[in-house]
């Protein structure tokens, strides 16, 4: 019986690390809310959503550093407010009213939905001057150009300060309530800091790995891991989290961001439900 | 009158040598590891199980860091150390929040 919870909790895993590889939204802000809707205590689901989002993004590693889109500087950078958030939220976890994060969560979300069904094209285009010796990250800049399709985009950096408080943001919801905050942190990369989508969900879905680590190593110093439920969870992500990163990059941004915004809405709506 | 010329973000400067020959590799072993670990978690009696487990837990929670660590390490060869620093200062934020979480703090 207990072998088939697990099989059931790793099935739950697979498909919604897939999701969350897909649009850089990390798969805990569907599985958390699931579990808990299956009973589990939110105490005990936040640790593996978190894991099944590290896992996830371990799993999508190799393909997208194989495509070079994403900008560590910029994960790097944007990492050190969201794991100071991300640790901040998992010390005082115990301390915060669930169902007024739960709120939180589901305004956030439909707000990030509105700002990625808002704008239509791409703001970054592709740059016939470049050429493919041009791709990759600038050294001591957040900047880059990344691959899409035959051509070259350059991309710059903007408005960090505020992408770095969105960052905080996702890294305390992350901390608190086991979401990757992966669903703020991509279209605030996009669509504040004017980084091209296909760079902002694959630096997210390199950076929610951090974030999640961060509060992970808070979470087993108080002991609130269960080591063979997790095994089998990341297991399901693992696996789940390379068929959304395969299925990512023959994908669009403009599909993408849609996709992700559908996402937003229907996750926002569970949350309120929850609620 | 004609369309706004779209902005000129490209940028100057040297790109980066980054480009995940080791950090593919890695990630690709440590994905099947962790899966064939987490697999044999389900078979194995007890204990094994446990300890199995377990491990895949601390290799879940520490490649990221690990990543990191690399990132750094790579950074300084590049002789970009205002990025050196971000990755350090980073790493640092963790090894605060884990001390405090040993202390009890909360």
């Amino acid at each position: 019986m207990a072998a088939v919870e697990e099989l059931g909790y790793a099935a739950l895993a697979l498909v919604t690390a897939g999701i969350g590889a897909l649009g850089g939204l990390g798969g805990a802000v569907l599985l958390v809310p699931v579990l808990v809707l299956t009973g589990m205590p939110a105490s005990e689901a936040a640790p593996l959503g978190l894991l099944t989002v590290a896992a996830g993004s371990i799993a999508a590693g190799p393909h997208q550093l194989e495509e070079r889109t994403v900008n560590h500087r910029l994960g790097v950078v944007t990492e050190l407010a969201a794991s100071t958030g991300a640790v901040a939220g998992a010390l005082v976890s115990g301390v915060i009213s669930d169902v007024a994060l739960t709120y939180l969560l589901a305004v956030v979300a439909f707000a990030a939905a509105l700002a990625g069904v808002r704008r239509t094209g791409l703001r970054n285009p592709p740059d016939p001057a470049c050429e493919r010796s041009d791709i990759g990250e600038r050294v001591g800049a957040l900047a880059g150009a990344y691959p899409l399709g035959e051509q070259i985009v350059p991309y710059r950096t903007n408005r960090l300060a505020g992408g770095l408080g969105f960052m905080g943001l996702a890294g305390f919801i992350a901390g608190t309530a086991g979401a990757s905050g992966g669903f703020i942190k991509t279209p605030a990369t996009a669509e504040l800091m004017h980084v091209p989508m296909k760079v902002a969900a694959a630096t997210t879905t390199f950076t929610v790995g951090i974030t999640s680590s961060a509060a992970l190593v808070v979470f087993a110093l108080q002991g609130r891991i269960d080591a063979q439920t997790s095994a089998v969870v990341v297991v399901g992500s693992l696996v789940g989290g390379q068929l959304g990163a395969r299925l990512q990059s023959d994908l669009s941004p403009a599909l993408i961001r849609r996709v992700l915004s559908v996402l937003l809405v229907v996750v926002a709506t569970v949350l309120v439900v929850r609620a | 009158m004609s369309a706004k010329p779209p902005r000129a973000p490209i940028p100057g400067g040297q790109v980066s040598t980054i480009r995940g020959r080791w950090q593919s590799p890695a990630l690709r072993w440590t994905t099947r590891t962790v899966i064939a670990l987490g697999l044999a978690s389900l078979v194995l009696p007890g204990r094994a199980a446990t300890a199995v487990a377990t491990a895949v837990v601390a290799a879940v929670v520490a490649t990221p860091l690990l990543r990191v660590l690399w990132l750094v390490h790579r950074w300084r060869q590049e002789h970009d150390r205002r990025f050196v620093v971000a990755g350090l200062a980073l790493l640092g934020v963790i090894a605060l929040g884990a001390l405090l979480a040993a202390l009890g703090v909360s």
